[in-house]
């Protein structure tokens, strides 16, 4: 129950915050592009011959996973976890009625709630880019039924790969009071990842895994499994470190 | 709650109980010896008059013992800290810049690793009992601690679900504070008294039993100091809390303390009641003379056994009785010495505060 009061609190900090508008940018950005590119076309996925809701969704994604999703998972990460730092609030927080694990899960969950709320976001925009050059252009609903499970699928695997991300950003931001460290290794990791997207051994950086399941190139090892594997230590390893911090505020 | 007998000598439990107090949960008994200082025999009282003086009982709200603690093996912030902080009282945490002011607190309240000694807390170890401890204290420490992109209501809601207090307690501590009419406001929009006011209104959130707030004042105009000088006072009389307050200026706090603790360089150099402070203002007060012959003046005054100083031209001797310094005066009017003035200088609390934190 205190863990409930816990996130509750948590979650009231991220109102008006800068994750917060990055969540509602960043969800509807691509679909909004796809948008106006069916109204300057006057078309819509109506004129897609087969797999409609599909083509729709992976180009989306394609646009999205490739760069933006990572790097709005780095900023959001960051800035939830350095909203304490930022406001000199570490001290306060500390000094309240919970358990340290509480609070280091309680804000863990903040951040992986804001990034469902982005995924629910993106999906929505999605659909409405969709659906609505439909009912203007052809009058009518799209062909096909949106095929409800094959986007839940995709949306698993890419939050799956957005794991470690999250988790590195993390550690970062509870280690570091400077904002600009967790964003400045967040993004030579992402970067460094994308340059270097051909090599062989690039399954060693989970900056890599996002790019990687959009291109779905042939490989052979399981992403979801490395993503998670390093999910977990890292967590493990930020949990260790944030709890035996000598200074807590 | 124990009592603990058996650490007691022989000789000291035979001897008559003069006070019973509290400290650590445990009861310690004290005895005087009366039968060495009277120089009467020493030999066990058959049937001791066992008296228990209940105004001995000092409940204390904190109490560390030999609080140690170190940035580095060279740099030793804190040494050997035992405060006691007795409940009810509005204890005066006084020091310099980086005398160890916020350490100790910071260490009370859990936000440092404690490295050596002891804290309790209502009687209780707070390593052991760290979230009960801190469901009944409030804190401020150093600078306010807001969420900037937050109204002041938000703020308090973001505590308030941790505290499981009730939702209108929020209009309470605001109204209490002053800020009631902040609206939309945002808390990074505030000025610096209205942040420190906001701050306080956080610690009064969720009725605590115990205050700590670190210059709590910083950044008020003397109106708000003394409206918080009022509302700490009110808290304490009413409410019966507990109040730890630091500050670098003794005139700031002293109209409202109770007692007083003053640290410097890691170690605490006073700790007691106002008026003990007092006492030692006293005891520090000296009487000056201005004569025509300050060589003449010195001499008779070391006629009377008392040791004289000479400063700008005065003849400065500690404070003595009345009669006294009525006697010298005629011993130096029959010495046919000009007496311009004979005054009593009296250090004011700060110059003690100065010249202890100085030593």
């Amino acid at each position: 129950m205190n863990y409930i009061y816990s996130l509750q609190s948590e979650w009231i900090k991220t109102k008006r915050s800068a994750a917060s508008w990055l969540c509602i940018i960043g969800g509807f950005f691509i679909p909004l592009i796809y948008f106006i590119g069916f109204l300057k076309e006057k078309n819509s996925i109506n004129d897609y011959k087969f797999d409609i809701w599909q083509k729709l969704f992976n180009q989306s994604w394609q646009n999205m996973a490739a760069f933006l999703l990572p790097m709005g998972v780095i900023l959001a990460s960051s800035l939830i976890t350095q909203i304490e730092y930022k406001n000199n609030t570490w001290k306060q927080l500390h000094a309240t009625p919970q358990t340290y694990t509480n609070i280091f899960i309680a804000k863990f969950s903040v951040i992986i709630l804001m990034t469902i709320k982005f995924f629910i976001f993106f999906n929505i925009g999605v659909i409405l880019s969709g659906l609505i050059p439909c009912i203007l252009y052809d009058n009518h609903l799209p062909k096909e039924n949106l095929p409800i499970m094959y986007f839940i699928k995709w949306n698993i695997k890419y939050f799956i790969t957005c794991l470690p991300i999250i988790a590195i950003q993390y550690l970062i931001s509870l280690k570091f009071k400077n904002f600009l460290v967790p964003i400045g290794i967040g993004l030579l990791g992402l970067v460094g990842s994308l340059i270097g997207l051909s090599w062989k051994y690039i399954f060693i950086s989970p900056y890599s895994y996002c790019t990687m399941t959009v291109m779905q190139t042939k490989r052979n090892f399981n992403i979801f499994q490395f993503a998670t594997i390093y999910f977990i230590v890292i967590m493990l390893i930020s949990y260790y470190l944030y709890i035996s911090k000598k200074e807590k505020g | 709650m124990k009592i603990f007998t058996n650490k007691f000598t022989e000789e000291q439990k035979h001897e008559p109980l003069t006070g019973v107090w509290l400290y650590g949960g445990n009861v310690h008994i004290a005895y005087r010896h009366i039968a060495k200082r009277q120089n009467v025999s020493s030999k066990p009282i058959d049937k001791p008059k066992r008296r228990i003086d209940f105004n001995f009982i000092i409940m204390y709200c904190i109490e560390t013992n030999d609080l140690t603690y170190r940035f580095s093996e060279k740099e030793i912030v804190l040494k050997n800290i035992n405060l006691k902080i007795p409940q009810g009282s509005i204890f005066g945490f006084l020091g310099p810049n980086g005398a160890g002011k916020t350490t100790t607190l910071k260490l009370i309240l859990g936000l440092l690793k404690k490295q050596e000694g002891t804290i309790s807390i209502f009687n209780k170890t707070f390593d052991e009992n760290r979230i009960d401890t801190l469901k009944k204290i409030g804190s401020l420490i150093e600078a306010p601690s807001l969420y900037a992109h937050l109204t002041a209501e938000e703020n308090l809601k973001i505590w308030q679900k941790i505290y499981q207090c009730s939702i209108s307690r929020i209009n309470e501590v605001l109204e209490i504070v002053g800020l009631s009419n902040t609206g939309n406001k945002k808390a990074g929009q505030f000025s610096l008294g209205m942040k420190q006011r906001l701050s306080i209104a956080i610690a009064l959130l969720h009725n605590p039993k115990l205050l700590i707030l670190d210059e709590p004042t910083n950044g008020l105009d003397p109106s708000g100091i003394l409206e918080i000088r009022e509302l700490l006072t009110k808290l304490n009389n009413e409410q019966k809390i507990t109040i730890v307050i630091s500050s670098h200026l003794l005139a700031e706090i002293e109209k409202m303390v109770t007692h007083i603790g003053i640290i410097n360089k890691g170690s605490i150099l006073f700790q007691g009641t106002l008026d003990e402070l007092h006492i030692k203002q006293a005891q520090t007060s000296y009487i000056s003379f201005e004569t025509d012959n300050v060589l003449q003046t010195s001499e008779i005054i070391k006629l009377n056994n008392l040791i004289p100083t000479v400063s700008n031209n005065q003849v400065c001797i500690s404070n003595i009785d009345k009669e006294v310094i009525s006697s010298i005066n005629s011993q130096l009017v029959n010495n046919k010495i000009e007496v311009y003035q004979i005054s009593t200088i009296k250090n004011d609390l700060e110059s003690i505060f100065i010249d202890l934190t100085k030593n």
